[in-house]
Order: structure tokens, then sequence, then C-alpha cells
């Protein structure tokens, strides 16, 4: 029996599966129209400039850390002086997917869904709205988690390694980002030569493509490296005083419950007149909106087809149209096939004591003034360093202290239950 | 050959005690107890896994001894066959039962310590004022303390999510423990305390840590795909050190001022 075992073992063999590669953004792609021969240049200009999952590329031009996204990347292993490697993929690819896409095999049964990080729009930050989130907001998420969400806190592993997960999600990022910007390339510059044969996409041959998708990196990189120096710093002179009395105090939250009913903020259209985010609900997120735009632009294709199919009189170039169209309409159903269902962006019950992007008063300040990126809640504060901003600081401050007492007015207590056997319950 | 067989079935006592016997030496015995209560639970651990033990490889023994002595090739005699012994039944019936009431006696103060009997404010009937509330999510562990009110549930209650729980030494700690989503259970395998904590349900948890330092926090009962991974940390620190630590915390969480920046690198 033994025999037989070993036998079959060694014919098998012990070989390691295949190294998974990235996925493309096939919403993009499709919505982009990019054909088969683009949609494999354009992995082959990411290869090139980012690598692999098993074997990532630093560029000098993305300011990226090669060593700390060599220990994050590859298979989970750890070396003879028990130093973790792979360690996005032991920790976040079930949920965040190989490519960063949010699409890991745990992803469709959680609410919300993990973070796509393709577009660089990340929710829970201290800069401005339009910028992206400095490497110590990325740093607090991973050390604490997101309450609320399934993203759990990561304190817990040595300091060098939540570095290099932060590193390898701006990778990640970086690369999302430069994908859509060479499809938008493809789709807007590229086309047709003179003589009817397609331009294709090759860097390596063609210095001004070379030129040009340097270019489109260097913007994205440009945008992270910004964004060190964009955190919101509340001005000095508007910070409330750390030894307020009482009244004070009192009069901060009533002026807060004013602003929030008021016409400047306009907090109670999403989050309702008692503050339990059942205002409006009809809106989403932008992860969801893309997905939501191209189900929609999907729906009208099919119906259009179906009108055009049941007309009668068609001529040749309708029929020619009509095929194409239907073809179309396969590739965008597959993509649509892949979706996780469509949900919208709740906003948020403000009477629960504890917050998803962090618990300080500068995390609740930061929410009010720059908002939260990618979802429908603005920013009241200045849009940028210097701009006019809805609220003033010191409002902000109001609402900040209003909000964080909504939990403990008495309509938040719930009623102790009265049960008989109160006493013996411990 | 055959008697190769009952030979096999001598194997496990032996096995099992060895194994026993050598577990401790590659660190696969019990975790280091540093709680007040903890010496009972190891006690009564140790009595049940004697006395089975000792049941066990009788019992073994007996099994191999006539798996020998009656092996066909061996022993051509017929089988005599019997209508049963009542009285040998009775006896095998009562003495396990006297047994198990016994032990089901000896571990209700034990139990009783940790489930039903809360630290009490001295001279009244009400439980101590808790420590810190433990929140079990899908996956990790959130905790909330008091505050400088002592009270929890009001404005000035600091949250953590970080999975590290800090806790005096040396004292009697009442937790509130709950969960946020599904079962989970607080497991603080050095305090030899554990409790399932279920969504809606007021529970709570005491003990008293004899050692400062750091142990594990998991999660013991299967909450879903994240199970494994649920870990957090406590830290037993003086009383000192576990109010400046909180003092801290309060400080942090009312930050409204960005951090010094670094300097330029």
């Amino acid at each position: 029996m033994l025999a037989i075992a070993a036998a079959i073992t060694l014919a098998v063999g012990c070989s390691q599966s295949e190294p998974p590669p990235f996925r493309l953004n096939m919403v993009e792609m499709v919505s982009q129209e990019t054909s088969d021969d683009y949609q494999q240049e354009i992995a082959d200009v990411l290869g090139a400039l980012f690598g692999t999952p098993d074997e990532p590329v630093a560029l000098e031009e993305t300011g990226l850390d090669a060593n700390m996204l060599a220990r994050s990347a590859g298979p989970a292993w750890s070396d003879e002086k028990g130093v973790q490697r792979g360690l996005y993929r032991k920790h976040c690819v079930h949920c965040h997917g190989i490519s960063g896409d949010g699409r890991g095999p745990t992803g469709r049964f959680l609410n919300p869904y993990p973070r796509d990080y393709r577009q660089g729009v990340f929710k829970f930050k201290g800069t401005y709205t339009a910028n992206r989130p400095t490497t110590d907001d990325l740093h607090a998420i991973l050390n604490n988690g997101i309450p609320g969400t399934a993203m759990p806190a990561f304190s817990l592993l040595p300091n060098s390694s939540v570095e290099s997960l932060v590193e390898y999600v701006k990778y990640l990022s970086m690369r999302g980002q430069l994908e859509t910007a060479l499809i938008s390339y493809v789709y807007d510059e590229l086309g047709e030569d003179d003589d009817g044969g397609r331009i294709p996409l090759d860097p390596a041959a063609d210095p001004e493509q070379r030129e040009i998708v340097l270019e489109l990196l260097a913007e994205i990189v440009e945008d992270w490296e910004a964004a060190e120096q964009r955190t919101i710093a509340p001005d000095e002179s508007q910070i409330p005083s750390d030894d307020r009395t009482p009244e004070e105090i009192v009069a901060s939250v009533a002026k807060g419950q004013q602003l929030y009913h008021g016409k400047e903020a306009n907090c109670y259209t999403c989050h309702g007149p008692t503050a339990l985010g059942d205002g409006q609900q009809n809106e989403w997120d932008e992860w969801q909106k893309v997905q939501q735009k191209f189900l929609e632009e999907t729906n009208r294709l099919a119906k259009s087809i179906q009108e055009r199919a049941s007309q009668d009189d068609q001529d040749e170039s309708s029929e020619a149209r009509l095929e194409e169209d239907k073809q179309t309409l396969a590739k965008r159903q597959e993509v649509v096939d892949t979706f996780y269902p469509i949900r919208h962006a709740i906003p948020r019950n403000l009477r629960q004591a504890f917050y998803r992007g962090g618990q300080r008063r500068l995390d609740i300040f930061w929410r009010i003034s720059a908002g939260i990126a990618g979802t429908p809640m603005p920013g009241s504060g200045p849009a940028s360093p210097g701009a006019t901003a809805n609220l003033s600081d010191e409002e902000i401050w109001n609402l900040v202290d209003y909000v964080m007492s909504l939990p403990y007015e008495p309509p938040s207590r719930s009623q102790e239950a009265i049960v008989p056997n109160k006493d013996e319950i411990f | 050959m055959n008697r190769f067989w009952g030979f096999l079935f001598f194997l496990v006592p032996v096995g099992g005690v060895a194994t026993f016997a050598a577990a401790p030496y590659f660190n696969i015995w019990l975790p280091r107890d540093i709680s007040e209560h903890g010496h009972a639970i190891d006690h009564l651990f140790f009595f049940i896994l004697w006395l089975t033990g000792v049941v066990f490889i009788v019992t073994e023994l007996v099994l191999f001894y006539f798996m020998w002595k009656y092996d066909a090739k061996a022993n051509k005699k017929p089988a005599k066959f019997t209508h049963g012994s009542h009285s040998l039944e009775v006896v095998w019936t009562i003495v396990p039962a006297v047994t198990l009431l016994f032990i089901a006696i000896y571990q209700m103060d034990a139990w009783a310590s940790a489930k039903m009997r809360p630290p009490l404010i001295p001279g009244t009937e009400e439980m101590i004022s808790p420590t810190v509330e433990v929140t079990g999510r899908q996956f990790n562990w959130d905790f909330r303390y008091p505050g400088p009110d002592n009270e929890l549930y009001t404005q000035d209650d600091i949250f953590r999510t970080d999975g590290k729980l800090y806790l005096p030494v040396g004292e009697k700690v009442l937790l509130r423990i709950t969960s946020a989503d599904v079962l989970h259970s607080f497991f603080l395998p050095n305090m030899r305390i554990k409790q399932d904590v279920v969504p809606g349900m007021e529970q709570s948890m005491w003990f008293k840590a004899k050692e400062k330092g750091g142990y594990d926090i998991v999660c013991a009962e299967l909450c879903g795909w994240g199970h494994y991974k649920m870990k957090g940390r406590v830290f037993f620190l003086s009383r000192a050190e576990f109010d400046e630590k909180l003092e801290a915390m309060r400080l942090e969480q009312n930050t409204m001022r960005v951090a010094a920046l670094d300097e330029e690198d």
C-alpha cells in the first residue's frame, strides 16, 4: 500500500503552481473598446515598468523602495532568520486581490467591499480631497484597521512589515492608475496610421511613445509625492483650547447642531434629520458608480440591439453594425457577469460612537473638512491650501463637537430592558 | 502474523505515554500561567489527565493481553460463550458514574469562581466597574476604555482598534465582552480563561494577573475565514504605568493638531 502511494506521489510530482499574473482592468478596457492586441501590449508595457506579482520592479521614476516591495511581493514564506516574506499574499491578497482590485476570493462576501487601489483613491486620509493619501495615512489604516468593516488591524506585525505593505499598496495603486492612463492614451492617440494599419503601442521601439508613457507615469508619481506635503493642518488659532469650560463645550455643540441642520453644510440631507444615516441613500461611491454606469450602458446597448434586430428592413451597413454591436455586447456582458452586487453608498449612522477612519478629533475634523474621497461625502473645508471654504475651521470644530456628542444624547442611549432575572445575569 | 496486530494495539498506550512525556521538551505543553486563578484549572486538567490516563493504559493493556493470549493461531481451545454477568455490568456502570459525579462536583468551585462569582465592590452586591469593554468583530478585537470618569458608554471613552489591550497587573479586573457580528470567543491562554461572545448579550469576564508582560489574545470560536488570524496582544502593566498609558491614549484621541512633520531627509 505504501509502495503504491509512494509511486503515485513520484509520478504526479511536487511542482509548485504557476506564479499568478496581474489581472487587466477589464471594465476600463472594454468600456474604451481596447482591442485584444492593445490589451496585450498594455499588459507588456505594465510588465516592463512594474514587473510581476512575484518580481516587482521599482523604477527610479516611481520613487518606490525596491527592498520594501520585495518583502511584500511573491509567495508567502519565512527565511532562516524567521523574517516573513510575501507579506501581501499572506495578509492582503484574499480580499484585495492580486492586482489590488478588491476582488480577492473573500471580497464578494464582505460589506463594504474591499478597496480597489487602482484608481489611487483612498477614503480615510488627512490630505485635501483631491490629493492622494500620505504614507502615514496608509500606515495608520494598517495599524488600526477599519472598525465596522472587515479590515483588521496589523499593528502586531513588525513595523518594517507594515511599512513594506504600505509601499506595496502604493505600487499597486500607481500601476493601476498607469493602466487606466495607457488605456485612455491608446483610445485617444493611437488607432490607425495613414495606410489603415494599426499603430502598435511599443514604447521600447518608439521614442515618442516612450516619452509620453514616462510622462504619464511621472504625473501619477508626482501626485503621490505631492500628497506628502498636503496634510490638512487645522488653523492653530481656531483649534479649541484643551481646557474649555463645560458651558463653552455646550455652546460649541449647540452651534454644531445648527450647522448640521443648516444650508452651508447640508449634513441632514444625507445623514438624516436624526443623524441615523437615513437621509438620501440613492448615491454610489466612485468604485460602484463606474460599475453602475457600465451596467447601464450595457443594458442600453442590449435594448438597442433588440430593437434593431426586430426591424425587417436593414441595409448591409446596418447589419454589419448590428453584428459588431452584438460582439461588443458579448464582451460587455462577460465583464458585467464578474461584478459583485452593486450597492448604494449609505450615509453613516452618526450615533454609533466609533468611526471608521480613526477615533481622534483630528480624524473627524479631516472627514468634515475634506470629505471622504471617492464617496458622496463632500468636504466643507478648503479644497486646497488657501482656497475658500463653506465652513471655517472653527465651525468645523463645532461640528466635530456635535457629532462626537451624538452617541451620548438621551435618544442614542438604548433603554435598559427590565428582565425579571436581571440580578442573576452577569 | 496475527499476534502482530495485538502488538500494534500494545504500541498505542506506549505511544500515548511517550507523547505526553516528551511534549514539554518540544514546547507543546500548557502555556505559562500568569493568573491567580489558573492553578485551579491546571490542577483539574492534570487530575483528569492522570485519572483518564491510568484507566486508558490499564484498559489498553488488558485489551492487548486478551489479543495476545487468545490469538487464534496460538490458542486452539474453542471459545466459551456466556450469557453475561449482571454483577459485572452493575460494577462497570456504577464505578464510572460515581467517578464522573465526583469530577462534576470537584470542579464546581473552579467553575463558579470563573463564571459565577464576579468581583464585587466590598460590602455591596454590585460588580466592580469594568476596566474595558472588548468587542469581537470579524476579524479584529476592538477595545473601549471607560476614560477618566470610570464609566463606560460616556463621552470620554477611549477607543482602540489596534488589537493591543492594556490592563493593570495584580488587580482583579472586570471586562465587559461582546460581539459586533457573529460568535467569537475571547481567549487569554496565559490566564486560563475564555468566554464565547454572543452578539447582543452582555457578558463579563474577570481575572487577576500576577505578572507583567505581553501575552496572546486569540479567538476560540470559529467565526469565519479569518478566525485563525484574529489575534490580539494583552499587556499587563503596573497600576501607575496603566494610568499613564490611559492618559496617553486619551490625549491621542483628543488630538487636534497634525504631528510635527519629520525633518526632510
